[in-house]
């Protein structure tokens, strides 16, 4: 504390570190010779995979490896003095005080039987033996800097009576209570809604400059760290494999893995048809299965045997850039500006009649204040679905868009059967089926619609084979005669979705998380599916493994002619593969229209934000950033008005309050875009691109 | 005829050597204990080749020593028994004159473990159970039990007395005194654990007392599971009101004294009613409708199969319900007498019913619980999209992934189950008084504790190493299951 000052050299210094868990078994190198370099005030990005290693970098910063972690080579130094020499009572002293850490799901990191107040003022008490109220004062002032409203409201409140943006923000501010020079923070949005990402990111850059507090921010986000960080080391399979700038890694990448990585996340200009992604073959290695030599070697393009399968490669220095390092033997050998070989240019389906419409549906929640004796006058009304109209045609994917409690899952739910409408049509093949609970539907509808779901390690039942699964499905779809029979199909579903035959007899937790998703695809088309609802089907899984899964989706539509509701918060994904964008808001439609149309001018305001919220991994790419204002606001007690009349920024350009009284109506411009805003066509008209590819 | 010390021949060499050893134990533990207060711990370093060398302090030497010791007092335990199989009868005193008696019982654990061990790999989790040792010293000790049961009770191995008869002058004799008029020194020369105060041998009633623990137990304990499953699963599935009604009448029997509940229904008047034969009419009533239910959920889709297997399982079980329903002499009397091959006896029934109907509110919260944690599951969606009915979602989607919590209370249960069954038979209630069970036997022995000892004790720890076995079981399958 008091070497605040004094000392002027690198924050962290982390030299060939190498961190290995042993078990029973045998020893996991989780980390091998790992090395960076932290500079006063500045932001290091850590990003990878899941399973490569970089959380337990973090950790071995703290020194919190657990009883069978252990750092086998090397050393991290702080602020000059090496962490692995210190004793405990040293190490008690730096953590929490120097370096600070913020982990992904804040509700974990809060002590839910304190309150936020107390929580905050320990920091201070205990490692500085501050007064109480001196303490408090500062708790006061840290809470207001992170921007939350009425800190001394927030202050007395418990962390559940917070919403999930607003507890990071108290985690952030207990992170910087004191005043620590290095702040780690371990994918600190992941679970939080883009909006509110984007206002904690701008939080912790804001804070960044204030305090001149060091980063190291952990993220499998590339878009996030391009917007936070100055510098970005890539991790693969433990290893770091490209080191530098943010600028010389993004455009002048010197590592197959950093280029894979680049080209399988879609960035403004890919297209599904035109550009497909190009998925990085193969799975990531096990930590005990890594291959001799380079670890990406079996999946890179550019392996040769003979150079890159012999020994351990050292990470070597890059002519150009500002500490640019990477660990390939063919650096100079491979030619890094060469375009991307299009691996083939597929057919843009055919799009077909309208299969499914949606009439003026809704769906109200009863919810009653007691539960055990129902009824009296507390009945509350949660409206997840207001007046919900569009239409979709064969083989067309409709993306719907929409932050948590916008109301795309009880539009599933309505859609599937599992929930009848309050008021309204869905028509299926202008046959209703909005009031017709699943139970009363026959066979051929319900096979006819089907959900991929979101978690890949929920999706499968773990006790039953993979199989089996399918086979299920089969039986209950009246498909085939015999047990002989759905095993032979069964076995072609398999090969639809590309997983070898052997798995049928595999255990759910026998596979990855893309394979396990890939199955729960296969179970979907089982009925040979018309419609599918895919609840965010990709966003669990890893960059790499996304492109292939997203890629298998769209090969199975254009045979099937499937019709593909894509439900997602991801634009950069949805802009990529869907043909129509649905916007969703507290239940209302606010903007419906083809891709082209939702990414360009007129925005609803809600879109415009959402667009500016999503992080883009393209440095040429400029973003107005427009961060909205508070949280979504409770479906149980929706505003007045237009439902995003509280966070809309654009609410004083209507004169009249009319925000406040109305909800808007639905309004088509003349290209067929329909977006409800009380916004004038004038002012729709003003609006700019969110978005802005820098001429090269 | 002499009687028998204790440990005969080995008195000498192996009783010193395993007070030392225990002495040495116990001074080992405090001076660990007391030098973690001084010392510091053993530093650990890794080598470039990923092994660990730990620098040995004061303490570590400490737990050297316990270990050795430990070892040790195992070695002289292991001792006793082996030379007692190993040596003539009486020469090793009475510790190996039980040891020489229970040889079926080590010949079964032996060749068990060595079966289990071997084929580990292949036997799931009954298999992984042998890579924690808590869980194999639990598993031990519960086999030993029943291995001494179903070898000393029907098969009539281990025993050697009949566990009625009386022996007279035998009264309340300590262990080890000689059967009047025996002259060759074989087994049954001796009433090993003593008499009681009706002078019947204490080691035998103690073996036949296993199996009727043995018995009952384990029953009664899957029964209340068939009830607490069939009611749970629906109450945490369904919630709303029938959770609300279920969960209420669950702690309306939780909230009832048990032993009062017990008194109430072996009470002759209520007996008469038929009370107790309802009750059982209802509970035993549950498998059946588990079983259908399962089958039908999981086969409707070919309706020949579905019948071919539904016929399979259910007319042998509802040909056995009836059999125990109807009881000659009851209001339950529905099958003709020929038809009707065995009766409960009447005590059993009660005992078996009360257990079953305390225990089912307890899985009922359990199975309920984790139901609602389940049914939140993407795979539960995915079965409710494809329009599987709520019984197939209920048994074969939630209750296969709630298995892992239910096997460890499965385990548990029994040892509540045991104990249960000994406070009733302490009580004097349900099973009859010369019934040789344990609980039964402990009220007996209570009755002249403070002069002898003996009869009373040895039940007393059979059921504390049994349910020991039982919670060291649920452990061991805990750990193992936790791990992949």
């Amino acid at each position: 504390m008091t070497d605040h000052t004094t000392y002027d050299g690198p924050i962290l210094e982390i030299d060939n570190l190498s961190i290995s868990f042993f078990t029973r078994l045998r020893e996991i190198p989780a980390v091998m010779d790992f090395s960076c370099t932290v500079q006063p005030g500045e932001a290091m990005g850590l990003v990878g995979e899941s399973g490569c290693g970089k959380s337990t970098v973090a950790l071995g910063v703290m020194q919190d490896l657990g009883v069978n972690g252990r750092i086998v080579g090397g050393s991290i130094k702080f602020k000059g003095r090496d962490l692995g020499q210190m004793s405990q009572e040293e190490l008690r002293d730096v953590r929490g005080s120097e370096i600070a850490m913020i982990y992904q799901e804040p509700m974990a990191s809060l002590n839910p039987a304190m309150k936020i107040g107390k929580q905050l003022m320990e920091v201070p008490m205990i490692h500085e033996g501050t007064s109480k109220e001196e303490a408090y004062q500062m708790a006061l002032e840290v809470v207001t800097d992170v921007k939350l409203p009425d800190p001394k409201r927030i202050l007395e409140s418990f962390p559940h009576q917070l919403s999930g943006g607003q507890q990071q923000r108290i985690v952030i501010a207990m992170a910087l209570m004191s005043k620590p020079s290095l702040l780690i923070l371990d994918e600190p949005t992941t679970a939080l809604d883009v909006t509110v990402e984007a206002g904690i990111v701008q939080l912790v850059k804001e804070l960044g400059t204030k305090y001149g507090t060091s980063m190291l921010f952990i993220s499998h986000n590339l878009g996030l760290v391009l917007e936070t960080c100055d510098r970005i080391c890539v991790m693969y399979s433990g290893e770091t494999v490209e080191t530098g700038s943010i600028q010389d890694v993004f455009d002048k990448m010197q590592h197959p893995y950093t280029q894979a990585l680049f080209r399988s996340i879609p960035l403004p200009g890919a297209d599904k048809n035109a550009r497909p992604l190009v998925a990085i073959p193969g799975n990531f290695p096990l930590p005990h299965e890594r291959p001799m030599g380079c670890n990406f070697g079996p999946r890179c393009d550019y392996f040769e045997a003979g150079t890159c399968d012999k020994g351990p490669i050292p990470m070597s220095g890059v002519s150009f850039g500002d500490r640019h390092e990477s660990r390939c033997m063919r650096i100079s050998e491979i030619d890094w500006d060469a375009p991307i070989t299009v691996a083939e240019q597929k057919e843009k389906g055919e799009i077909g009649d309208v299969v499914l419409r949606m009439d003026d549906l809704k769906k109200y929640y009863e919810v009653s204040a007691n539960a055990l004796f129902g009824g009296g006058k507390n009945k509350k009304v949660v409206k997840a679905n207001e007046t919900l109209s569009f239409e979709a045609h064969e083989s067309e994917t409709l993306a719907i868009v929409g932050e948590s409690g916008c109301g795309k899952s009880t539009f599933a739910k309505v859609l599937m059967g599992l929930e009848t409408a309050t008021s309204g049509e869905v028509l299926l093949d202008n046959q209703s089926i909005g009031s017709t609970p699943i139970e009363a539907r026959d066979t051929k509808t319900v096979s006819d619609v089907q959900m991929v779901f979101q978690n890949p390690f929920d999706t499968l039942n773990p006790s039953m084979t993979v199989g089996r699964q399918i086979i299920r499905a089969l039986e209950v779809f009246k498909i085939g005669n015999s047990d002989d029979e759905r095993r032979d199909k069964m076995l072609n579903l398999l090969d639809l979705v590309k997983l070898p035959r052997a798995f049928s007899d595999r255990m759910p937790r026998q596979l990855s998380g893309g394979q396990k998703q890939r199955v729960g695809i296969a179970r979907a088309f089982a009925g040979g599916a018309r419609i599918v609802v895919a609840d965010e089907p990709v966003s669990a899984l890893d960059v790499s493994v996304q492109a292939a899964v997203t890629d298998l989706l769209m090969e199975i539509q254009r045979e099937e002619k499937t019709t593909l509701l894509f439900i997602s918060h991801d634009l950069s994904i949805v802009r990529y593969l869907s043909d129509r964008v649905m916007v969703m808001y507290l239940g209302h439609v606010v903007e419906l229209g083809t891709t082209d149309q939702v990414f360009a001018p007129p925005y609803h305001p809600y879109t415009e934000a959402l667009l500016s919220a999503v992080p883009i991994a393209d440095t040429s790419v400029e973003k107005k950033h427009i961060v909205l204002e508070g949280d979504i606001p409770s479906a149980m007690n929706p505003p007045p008005g237009c439902p995003f009349q509280t966070r809309c920024n654009w609410k004083s350009k209507v004169a009249g309050g009319l925000c406040e009284k109305d909800v808007p109506p639905m309004k088509t411009m003349s290209d067929g875009l329909q977006i409800k805003c009380h916004l004038s066509d004038a002012d729709l008209a003003e609006m700019e691109p969110v978005i802005k590819i820098a001429a090269e | 005829m002499e009687q028998l010390t204790w440990t005969g021949a080995l008195s000498g060499y192996i009783d010193p050597a395993l007070l030392v050893l225990m002495i040495s134990l116990v001074a080992f533990i405090v001076a660990q204990i007391a030098l973690s207060f001084v010392t510091a711990p053993g530093a650990v370093s890794t080598n470039p080749d990923g092994t660990l060398n730990i620098t040995r302090g004061p303490q570590e030497f400490a737990g050297v020593g316990i270990k050795i010791a430990f070892t040790g007092i195992v070695l002289c335990l292991l001792g006793y028994i082996i030379l007692g199989v190993v040596m003539p009868y009486g020469s090793t005193g009475i510790v190996g004159a039980i040891a020489k008696q229970f040889l079926p019982v080590w010949i079964a654990l032996i060749v068990t473990y060595v079966l289990s061990i071997t084929f580990k790999r292949r036997l799931g989790l009954y298999g992984k159970l042998f890579d924690s040792p808590i869980g194999m010293i639990g598993f031990g000790l519960v086999m030993f039990w029943v291995f001494t049961a179903v070898l000393g009770g029907p098969l009539d191995l281990i025993v050697t007395h009949d566990e009625l008869s009386q022996v007279s002058g035998l009264k309340n004799k300590t262990p080890g005194m000689a059967v009047p008029g025996a002259s060759e020194m074989i087994p049954g020369a001796h009433y090993l654990l003593g008499g009681d105060t009706l002078a019947r041998d204490v080691f035998s009633r103690v073996v036949k007392g296993a199996w009727v623990v043995v018995q009952i137990a384990p029953l009664a304990t899957i029964f209340a599971f068939m009830v607490g499953i069939t009611l749970g699963l629906p109450a945490g599935y369904y919630g709303g009101k029938l959770d609300t009604f279920l969960s209420f009448l669950a702690n309306l029997i939780l909230a009832f004294p048990v032993i009062l509940l017990f008194y109430l229904l072996v009470t002759p008047e209520i007996v008469a009613t038929g009370l107790p034969n309802f009750m059982a009419l209802v509970l035993f009533l549950f498998p059946l409708i588990f079983v259908a239910v399962l089958i039908q959920s999981r086969f409707y889709t070919e309706p020949a199969k579905r019948t071919r297997i539904m016929a399979a399982w259910m007319i042998p079980m509802i040909i056995v319900y009836l059999m125990i329903v109807s009881q000659k002499g009851t209001v339950i009397n529905i099958l003709p007498q020929a038809l009707d091959r065995f009766d409960i006896p009447g005590g059993i029934l009660v005992v078996f019913v009360s257990v079953v109907f305390v225990n089912s509110p307890t899985v009922f919260r359990i199975v309920r619980g984790l139901t609602l944690d389940i049914k939140t599951r993407d795979y539960v969606a995915a079965a409710q999209t494809r329009g599987e009915g709520p019984w197939y979602i209920m048994l074969w989607e939630i209750l296969p992934n709630a298995r892992g919590p239910l096997i460890v209370d499965f385990c548990l249960r029994i040892g509540y189950t045991t104990i249960l069954l000994g406070t009733l038979g302490f009580f004097g209630l349900g099973l009859p008084p010369e019934s040789p069970d344990w609980g039964s036997t402990i009220n007996e022995g209570r009755k002249l504790l403070s002069i002898y000892l003996h009869p009373a004790l040895p039940p007393a720890l059979s059921l504390l190493s049994l349910v020991l076995g039982l919670n060291l079981l649920a452990d061991g399958l805990r750990e193992e299951s936790l791990k992949d």
